[in-house]
């Protein structure tokens, strides 16, 4: 696994790895990337992919409100927020 | 050098539905900010979503109007990136198995009809809104427009012009309201417009790269995005550069587009199918009850009309813009009347000036389709003449009585034959000048006893004077 | 009257005979969870609130249903509105819920008192319970021995007799592997049999919610009341639910039990086997009938395991950004920078290798050979179990290939040696399957686990499987001496 690539998917998931624990990380990913690797063994021509063991389909809900907002806990529970908005350093777009 | 430009337009369609697509919070605009927002919407530890069977619908009714094919089975997939007004940092969506593929969408051109390709229209989640100019040193985040339900119609790339575009976004937004999908109000949000634009040395068969533009409000801006930026476009190429693959936004107080500011990593998605959700299945059975509710779609349904009741396409065309309820009015009208094209002058001039004027639906509209029939018949046999007939009806809306009420309290009463007989001889007796040039071969010189006769007694009917008068003035030696 | 080690029917007839009353119940478990705290199975008690409730139950006139009363431990994974969960996690270590979970609101309005939240692997990620931020909780067989895990607080809290059960999750075996290893019973249903709502998601197509208990008689009568459709959860069935105590006392005579060839269980130590070997002539002795089996695709478990799993909760982990709730680290330059400070300082190092692996699973250029492969092949194993449902009822294995071991001593060299830890269990949430495990004697005198797949939807069947070798051994009644803690 090239530097690149763990740079890129650090960044994806918004993750940083501490420099006395990079190495590390890098072979256990390497490590366990090698191992479910070994599925390139199985056969599966043809077999569809099972994305939940259920085979069935969504109940839908009616469009009437239910409204269960509790803006104040919401807001409350940000680690930064005013009255009417949770806070971020200002983004520029 | 000729160039060419090649547009695909991705229009964002606001659903009007009254909650939204996976929580039962309310979608209803202009809400003091987290208010319409509910644990789901939040993105909480532990929510999980449901689906709304009405903006599924909404999203079916628009498939079969376009004469897409409707994908029975769809499924979500979840699109991975970070944004502040992102809750979950996924926005749920539909890939591999969106829920309408393909159909057209006609356009007005100077040329004519023009029919546009649609590749595929899709069910995703909205996100919430950043505000970063309000607070020093912040952004703000509400999230009441999170999980809004959108319906993402991606067009080919076979639009031709700037013209073109707006022809396809005001068509767009004529269908959805028509359809009852969406408010389509612009300034609200409810309808977005990115546009892709490339261009092309005419007679080139590979496609230029392209830019998208994000987010256009208003179909000005349209018009105005696309406009600067072929030309742009067009420069860089003619002064030998490339154009780069960037998205951008426009800014509409300086009318240009500029790029939006660029990302160290290119985003990759990671697209994969909603474990939350299993796949979503309407059966045959719904979709039909869908597509027998919904009747014509308005492209076909200004045909029909016009066929039907023999009304030039323009009519249809108004009428049918005014949406279905409308049309129910005017052929309820129409066959009661037995005519097209009278009972569509009435619905034109009369009905639809007043509503406009009161405002408020047609189906709320005081006077119903049999009160105008009743006025019509009336005219047609002769009780009193159109212009009367639109002052009862007038009366009839200001009044909210019957038409019979109206008519008995304007003092409108037939007029028999011998009272008529009476004041016409009376006019031929005080008008020598006219009844000489009637008798000199001038006929159309009786309509200026017309006048006279109503101010004597309005209720004649001015038809019935002219055709006695000059009877009568025939007949004087 | 000492309350530990008393099961839910024995507290129920102390409830109900008056020798104990609620209250006292209540402040017994709350004593006796302060005592044994070393055991580190508790990451927040709910003291104030569950007193108070046992003080309501106590005015009632009579239970009104088998539960009333009795203290419940729930996993740390649970939301539980006004009362902190954490997933023994740095990023959530100041979050209360506004909510409560489903699975969570059945039991308590079937009369149960939450006396806390239990310790676990940090978002369930785990089978040691060493990945906790408030760290490690102690097996109550051996001090400094893991429980196992992700459920490690909850499975230790039951066996050291604090609580009479307790609820916990399971993704890849993650309530199997403690029960086993903490000498308990510990059951996890089909998928989609309990509701995951408010249920803090890590795999989502895998995660179950689930009973630990003595007995596996009293793990049915949690099942009996976590279960049913819930339609806040579209992938919760929306069946009848019946009542898993009924048949639990039939007759197993004429069960057909499936050995699978493909476990190679002769590779085991040696007794792991002998403990197989004697369970299995213990259910011949009451009328079972064993079978070979072929699972042609089981090896394949841990590799499409550990590609899904971690594809998923690398995206259900997203929303841990330190915006809305949870840890924000201070001192950011801008929003990506919050970001990736708030999560590197939040999640610990085992979840972040996985959602890593899940990035890279889920990538551009990686999809089709990491994540779509492997959900191609759990289909292969899904089809594998549904062959062989065809000639047997149900399937037994060992629960785990080892024991339980000392703090440290695996996976800190090679990650994988603790994946494989769950060999025998990552195939039936793979296939959604029920299965449970039941402790059945001890192995270098550490309790050891066996486990009983069942079809889909056959919790009744593995339940009166376990119950019936219960009745007839005492394995489940061992009670480790908790002379170190």
């Amino acid at each position: 696994m090239d530097q690149e690539t763990v740079r890129t998917i650090c960044y994806l998931a918004r993750l940083q790895i501490d420099e006395d624990k990079a190495q590390k990380i890098e072979s256990d990913l390497e490590t366990i990337i090698e191992m479910i690797g070994g599925l390139q063994a199985f056969d599966t021509e043809n077999i569809q992919p099972l994305y939940s063991p259920l085979e069935k389909t969504a109940f839908m809900h009616e469009d009437i409100e239910n409204s269960d907002n509790q803006k104040e806990k919401f807001l409350q529970n940000a680690a930064a927020s005013n009255e009417d908005y949770f806070l971020v350093p200002r983004v520029v777009e | 050098m000729v160039w060419e430009t090649v547009i695909g337009i991705e229009t964002h369609v606001q659903l009007s539905t009254k909650t939204k697509l996976f929580s039962r919070a309310s979608t209803e605009f202009g809400k003091s900010p987290n208010t319409n927002v509910n644990l789901i919407d939040c993105g909480l530890p532990g929510v999980l979503p449901s689906v709304n069977k009405e903006a599924f619908y909404k999203a079916i009714r628009f498939g079969l109007a376009v004469g897409a094919k409707i994908n029975q089975t769809s499924i979500f997939d979840r699109k991975n990136y970070f944004y502040a007004d992102l809750p979950k940092g996924y926005q749920i969506t539909q890939m591999d198995l969106p829920i309408v593929l393909g159909g057209t969408l006609d356009i007005e051109t100077e040329e004519g009809i023009k029919t546009v390709n649609i590749t595929r229209a899709h069910l995703e989640e909205d996100a919430g809104k950043s505000i970063h100019d309000q607070f020093d040193g912040y952004s703000a985040i509400d999230l009441n427009r999170a999980g809004t339900p959108l319906l993402e119609i991606v067009s080919e790339p076979e639009i031709s012009s700037a013209k073109e575009a707006v022809a396809y976004m005001k068509a767009m937004h004529q269908l959805v309201t028509y359809l009852d999908v969406s408010d389509g109000n612009m300034s609200q949000g409810s309808l977005r417009c990115d546009a892709n634009v490339s261009v092309r040395k005419v007679g080139d068969t590979e496609l230029g790269t392209r830019t998208e533009i994000k987010n256009i409000n208003s179909f000005r801006f349209v018009e105005k995005a696309i406009n600067f930026e072929v030309k742009r476009q067009i420069k860089q190429l003619e002064n030998g550069e490339t154009v780069t693959q960037e998205t951008r936004l426009y800014d509409s107080i300086k009318d240009e587009t500029r790029p939006m500011r660029s990302k160290e990593f290119a985003n990759d998605y990671r697209y994969f199918p909603e474990p939350d959700l299993v796949p979503v299945t309407v059966t045959e059975e719904q979709v039909n009850e869908i597509r027998s509710a919904m009747g014509e779609p308005p492209s076909v349904l200004r045909k029909t009309l016009a066929d039907r009741w023999k009304i030039p396409a323009n009519d249809a065309g108004v009428l049918v813009n005014q949406g279905p309820e409308l049309v129910r009015y005017f052929e309820d009208l129409a066959t009661r009347v037995g005519e097209g094209k009278v009972a569509s002058n009435w619905m034109q001039q009369d009905v639809l000036r007043t509503l406009n004027e009161r405002g408020g639906n047609i189906t709320d509209f005081p006077v119903r389709p049999e009160a105008v029939a009743d006025i019509i018949a009336r005219v047609q046999k002769g009780d009193f003449d159109t212009s009367r007939g639109r002052e009862i009806f007038a009366s009839v809306v200001e009044k909210g009585a019957s038409v019979a009420e109206v008519v008995a309290g304007m003092g409108i009463a037939a007029v028999d034959d011998g009272d008529l007989r009476a004041l016409c001889e009376e006019l031929i007796a005080e008008n020598p000048k006219i009844v000489a040039d009637v008798k000199g071969g001038k006929e159309q010189a009786a309509g200026g006893l017309i006048g006279k006769a109503k101010r004597k007694n309005p209720n004649v009917n001015p038809a019935k004077v002219r055709a006695l008068a000059i009877e009568l003035i025939q007949a004087l030696p | 009257m000492s309350i530990q080690f008393k099961t839910i029917r024995e507290l129920r007839d102390m409830l109900d005979t008056k020798a104990i009353s609620c209250e006292e119940l209540a402040n017994d478990t709350h004593k006796l969870a302060e005592d044994l705290k070393e055991l580190n199975c508790f990451v927040t008690m709910n003291k104030d609130a569950s007193i108070e409730k046992s003080k309501i139950i106590d005015q009632a006139e009579k239970a009104d249903s088998v539960l009333s009363g009795i203290p419940l431990a729930q996993k740390d994974l649970f939301c539980t509105e006004g009362l902190r969960t954490t997933c023994s996690s740095k990023i959530l270590s100041n979050f209360i819920p506004p909510y409560t979970a489903t699975a969570v609101m059945k039991l308590e309005s079937a009369g149960s008192i939450t006396i806390g939240k239990t310790n676990m692997d940090e978002f369930a990620m785990g089978s040691s319970n060493e990945t906790s931020y408030f760290g490690n909780v102690h097996n109550p067989w051996k001090k400094g021995y893991v429980p196992g895990g992700s459920s490690g607080g909850s499975a230790a809290a039951v066996a050291a007799g604090i609580v009479p059960a307790a609820t916990g999750t399971d993704t890849g075996g993650s309530i199997r592997q403690p029960a086993a290893h903490c000498g308990i019973t510990g059951i996890k249903p089909t998928y989609g049999r309990v509701s995951r709502w408010g249920m803090i998601a890590f795999a989502s197509s895998l995660d179950q919610a689930g009973p630990l208990a003595r007995s596996a008689e009293d793990c049915a009568i949690l099942l009996n009341e976590m279960s049913g459709h819930d339609s806040k959860d579209t992938t919760s069935l929306d069946i009848e639910s019946t009542d898993l105590l009924h048949t639990i006392n039939q007759p197993i005579k004429g069960l057909k039990i499936g050995i699978v060839k493909e476990f190679s269980l002769g590779d085991l130590d040696s007794e792991v086997q002998n403990r197989f070997e004697d369970s299995k002539k213990l259910y011949e002795s009451l009328g079972a009938e064993f079978v070979e089996i072929s699972l042609p695709n089981i090896s394949a478990s841990v590799p499409t395991y550990y590609s899904i799993a971690p594809a998923e909760c690398s995206s259900n982990l997203s929303r841990f950004d330190g915006v809305r709730f949870g840890h924000r680290a201070e001192n950011t330059d801008d929003l990506n920078d919050l970001y990736i400070k708030s999560r590197s300082e939040g999640f610990g190092d085992e979840v972040k290798r996985r959602i890593l692996i899940g990035t890279y699973a889920l990538s551009a250029g990686y999809y089709d050979a990491y994540y779509k492969k492997a959900q191609q092949v759990r289909r292969l194993i899904k089809n594998d179990f549904a062959l062989a449902f065809e000639s047997i009822d149900l399937i037994m294995t060992p629960t785990s290939p080892g024991t339980a071991f000392a703090f440290g001593s695996k996976g800190t060299q090679n990650p994988i040696e603790l994946y494989l830890e769950d060999l025998f269990t990552i195939s039936s949430n793979l296939a959604g399957l029920p299965a449970i495990s039941i402790p059945h004697g001890k192995v270098n005198s550490m309790p050891a686990g066996l486990q009983l797949i069942g079809n889909f939807l056959r919790e009744d069947q593995i339940l009166n499987a376990a119950h019936i070798f219960q009745q007839n051994s005492s394995f489940h009644l061992d009670k480790p001496s908790m002379e170190e803690f």
